[in-house]
């Protein structure tokens, strides 16, 4: 047996207070002189076996009354058939509720979130008038308790949300109740479609999070509600990539979107753009499950930003179905070039002159700290690695969203950025070079142009590189191996590593088919840092943009910021909300992975009614308030006087005097 | 201590003179008085005829039933004789306890020294015997009513203390008087039953009229205590610690089965019984008691 509040036993020793006051009571007789010392001495022989049997009955019975009530207090939890036996209920049931988008997904007639309900209602109605039933919703984690089991449809904390799930941080919301009102047994009944982007199946978070709920003096039992279905034919649309570029005198958007289907065969589905609140409609011709699909939006003169939406047409899920954006103003992106080479710093300028053929600001290596690069989204670096602060200042501008590229300093150092760093300076051997015959074409600065065109990498040559050490993601590689433009994400930014120079002793990049696209299209990225802003997760704002007013501008009717997608605006500022990039994935777990994570916990689904009872524990305080009770009426009934109202008169034996009789 | 007839009230004795202690049977005296004589003598009052026998005085044959009847009869007269009247009081250390000032001694002390004033008032002899613990201090019955002093003074000078020593005295009384007389005991009889009973059939065997009065204080009729309480014995050194509550219906059961035998033993030797619980005026007790004696002796054929 466990107790919830163990402290309390360290009372126990009260029970010998009943014993105490009886000890001192003895001592505090007072001397009484008696005749009738004959019947006195006879009576106490006869009656004292049985007055000591009755004197030790109440004793242990207040003992035991007050024994009880500590262990009362200390909350016992009893295992076994025991335990099952008088605590056949939970004294709380958990219900997390998976409340993300992909719930939203129909099944026969109903989404998988009202299936999800229809049934937890039905499970926890039973349980109403016994255990306490409290809802953990995903979006909001915040612990709510239920009165009745069949309000839970009704229930704002469980209509559905654009929000990702994160079972990890739910589970660990149901560890904390439990610990904070000192639950005792507890069931924690899950509801979800085992999304794998959901339940974080590799975090480390799971094995703490079970591990503090095995350690739990009342043991907690943990209920599946699985509704990983097959579902009906299903498409979700997401923003890959969203710019804007000059285009002569107008502006268009280049925007990257990623369509995902749970079917493979090939269709041709109409696609509705909403602009600025105007809609037209066009058609993706969509192939396998996985569709990237690139579209260039004309904005014509318009300068300033705006708003728009892609959706697809109805499916299984409604609420996958559309992918706001917001554009910004039409603005400048400039570069910074740090470099103490005057040629190459002038090549690398003009490749990354920005749209209004501005040419990129140049500064030494030793001015990077105190030059203004809050409007710049690209910084190229030929200069040995940085260090301290001037690192620092490269480390934060990408995070935020900007693209570092370094080139060669020509020789090798020490320093490292991100995890790579310039190994020693290589010379071709060969009269044609180092050549570069792979490299990726799909994303990045290196893929085919709009016109599906490559980039002429293959016919530069290179007669001189630098070699890039560190790990590192290569977008494209020599034919030995050696990498020659290398990746590395910092925070929401880019940084690269080029192994050439635009230098004629180099290689031929300064002849500009490679590198002016490639500088241009890094300036473009790190462009994100001006608009990143604009963008956000649904369920994941900071809590400074919580704090403001938010109004819908897709829609007139009244969306909450936290839970919906959609364009909302806040005084000048315009924001598009998503649902998390991680919802679309279509990866579900199975049962028994689901399972093996929630290993030394007892787990069956919704349906099985029966666990081992040997693991349980159920509360039995209970029965020692009843126990208690019963010590007490005992207590009562020995102490109470048999037939003392009214002393049998002796025969003969005149009666008391009235007062008026009495003698003088 | 009391003066000589403190234990005397004038307003009761007032209101007790006109009634008389009477003995239930005849009585052996020296002088004529109010009692029954078992011989016949010269009296007032007739009591039988019975055949002459010869030596018989002549002088007390009937002449006129012989002028009838032709037969010699004799007529014989109830003797009347005085009473001497034993009062035995119980010194022993019980008779101490008490609610009332005193105790049961005192309240027995004003019993027979009530008693005693009306016997001498009525001409008749009365003694005292103090029964204690190794001896007893006699008072033997005189008639001369300077005698209640000598008779108030034994009563001042005695004190409860000791073991009793009823059953000794009692004995002797019986052994030492072998003229009837009125025995009146004043004790809580707090003895072996046995031997007390034996001491009544012992007096009742020698022809003696025996009352007793059997004083009690309330305390030890309803034992209510509701703390522990260390008893200690006042005939000895003996002291108990108990829980009166847990022993209190075995002491009542034990203690009513006592006053149920020493009745039981006092009716079958014709012991006239009277229980007094000390709180009870001790005026009605006596005056019950003379009017239920005379009552009894003037109903008697």
């Amino acid at each position: 047996m466990t107790f919830l509040q163990p402290f309390v036993l360290l009372g126990l020793p009260l029970v010998l207070v009943p014993v105490i006051i009886h000890l001192l009571n003895r001592l505090r007789h007072r001397p009484k002189p008696w005749a009738a010392m004959r019947f006195l001495l006879s009576a106490t022989r006869s009656a004292t076996s049985h007055a000591k049997l009755r004197q030790f009955l109440i004793l242990l019975c207040r003992v035991l009354a007050v024994a009880m009530l500590l262990l009362f207090l200390a909350r016992p939890l009893a295992g076994g058939w025991l335990g099952w036996a008088l605590s056949p209920a939970p004294d709380a049931i958990v219900l997390l509720l998976d409340r993300s988008a992909s719930m939203e997904t129909q099944t026969g007639g109903s989404t998988k979130r009202e299936q999800a309900l229809k049934l937890l209602a039905q499970a926890a109605r039973q349980y109403e008038e016994t255990s306490h039933i409290i809802l953990i919703d995903s979006a909001t984690r915040i612990p709510q308790e239920i009165a009745k089991a069949d309000s839970l449809a009704q229930l704002s904390l469980t209509r559905p949300t654009d929000t990702a799930a994160d079972l990890p941080a739910m589970l660990r919301a149901a560890f904390d109740w439990l610990v904070e009102n000192r639950a005792g047994t507890a069931e924690i009944w899950i509801a979800s479609d085992d999304q794998r982007s959901n339940w974080w199946p590799d975090d480390p978070r799971w094995k703490s999070v079970v591990a503090q709920l095995g350690g739990l003096s009342q043991k907690v039992r943990i209920r599946l509600l699985e509704l990983n279905q097959t579902t009906e034919a299903n498409a979700s649309i997401e923003i890959k990539e969203l710019a804007r570029r000059p285009r002569g005198v107008q502006g268009e958007l280049q925007v990257v979107l990623d369509i995902q289907r749970n079917r493979a065969t090939a269709a041709t589905v109409p696609v509705v753009l909403t602009l600025d609140g105007q809609r037209s409609e066009t058609e993706a011709a969509l192939e396998g499950e996985s569709y990237r699909w690139r579209r260039k939006i004309d904005l014509g003169a318009r300068r300033e930003g705006g708003w728009g939406g892609f959706s697809l047409p109805s499916d299984a899920n409604l609420r996958d179905n559309t992918a706001w954006f917001v554009y910004g103003a039409d603005i400048a992106l400039r570069a910074t070039v740090v470099s103490a080479e005057r040629e190459v710093a002038r090549d690398l300028q003009l490749a990354a002159a920005s749209h209004k053929a501005e040419p990129a600001q140049v500064i030494p290596a030793a001015e990077i700290t105190n030059a203004g690069l809050d409007d710049c989204s690209l910084l190229i670096w030929q200069a040995p690695l940085p260090e301290g602060a001037d690192a620092d200042r490269l480390q934060s501008f990408a995070s935020e969203g900007g693209v570092v590229i370094f080139f060669p300093p020509g020789q090798a150092g020490p320093r490292q950025f991100a995890g790579m760093g310039w190994g020693e300076p290589q010379n071709a051997e060969a009269q044609e070079g180092f050549r570069i015959l792979r490299w990726n074409e799909d994303e990045g600065p290196l893929a085919k142009s709009d016109e599906h065109l490559s980039l002429p990498l293959a016919q530069t040559t290179f007669a001189r590189r630098q070699a890039i050490v560190g790990p590192k993601n290569v977008l494209a590689a020599f034919e030995d191996g050696a990498a020659f433009l290398a990746r590395q994400n910092i925070g929401k930014g880019e940084v690269y590593f080029c192994a050439s120079l635009p230098q004629a002793d180099w290689s031929s990049l300064g002849e500009g088919p490679v590198l002016v696209p490639m500088l241009q299209r890094l300036l473009l990225a790190g462009g994100r840092r001006l608009q990143q802003a604009s963008f956000a997760a649904c369920g994941e704002l900071s809590s400074l943009d919580l704090a403001r007013q938010w109004v819908s501008v897709d829609s007139t009717r009244q969306k909450d910021i936290r839970f919906e997608a959609g364009v909302y605006r806040s005084g000048d500022r315009l924001l598009a909300v998503n649902r998390p990039l991680a919802e679309d994935e279509p990866d579900v777990m199975d049962s028994d992975e689901a399972r093996k994570l929630f290993v030394g916990l007892p787990v069956q689904t919704l349906e099985e009614r029966k666990f081992d009872v040997g693991q349980l524990q159920g509360e039995v305080w209970r029965v020692f308030v009843f126990a208690m009770l019963l010590f007490l009426i005992g207590e009562g009934i020995l102490i109470l006087p048999a037939r003392r109202t009214a002393p049998r008169p002796v025969r003969g034996a005149p009666s008391p005097p009235r007062r008026e009789e009495q003698p003088a | 201590m009391a003066e000589s007839g403190a234990w005397l009230d004038s307003q009761v004795l007032n209101r007790l003179m006109h009634l008389t202690l009477m003995a239930r049977s005849p009585m052996e005296g020296s002088v004529s008085g109010l009692h029954k004589s078992p011989h016949r003598g010269s009296s007032v009052e007739f009591a039988e005829y019975r055949n002459y026998v010869p030596g018989d005085d002549i002088r007390r044959l009937d002449w006129r039933v012989f002028a009838r009847t032709d037969r010699f009869f004799l007529k014989e007269y109830e003797a009347e004789t005085n009473l001497r009247c034993y009062f035995v009081l119980d010194a022993s250390g019980s008779m101490r306890f008490g609610q009332s000032p005193g105790g049961k001694l005192s309240y027995a002390k004003r019993l027979i020294a009530t008693l005693a004033y009306i016997t001498a008032h009525q001409g008749d002899a009365s003694g005292l015997i103090c029964a204690m613990a190794k001896s007893a201090l006699e008072i033997p019955p005189r008639r001369n009513p300077a005698h209640l002093k000598v008779l108030f003074e034994a009563l001042d000078k005695t004190e409860a203390r000791g073991e009793t020593g009823l059953i000794t005295a009692l004995h002797d009384l019986a052994e030492r008087v072998r003229r009837r007389a009125l025995v009146v005991v004043v004790s809580d009889f707090f003895c072996d039953l046995e031997p007390l009973l034996n001491c009544f059939q012992h007096l009742r065997f020698q022809k003696h009229d025996l009352a007793i009065f059997h004083l009690l204080d309330r305390a030890e009729l309803d034992f209510q205590f509701d703390r522990p309480v260390r008893f200690v014995d006042l005939e000895s050194s003996l002291s108990i610690v108990t829980e009166p509550s847990s022993i209190r219906d075995e002491y009542l059961r034990q203690f009513h089965l006592f006053l149920e035998h020493l009745r039981g033993g006092c009716h079958e030797f014709g012991v006239d019984y009277r229980q007094v619980v000390t709180d009870q005026d001790y005026e009605r007790i006596l005056a019950d008691f003379l009017i239920e004696r005379a009552h009894l002796v003037a109903t008697s054929p």
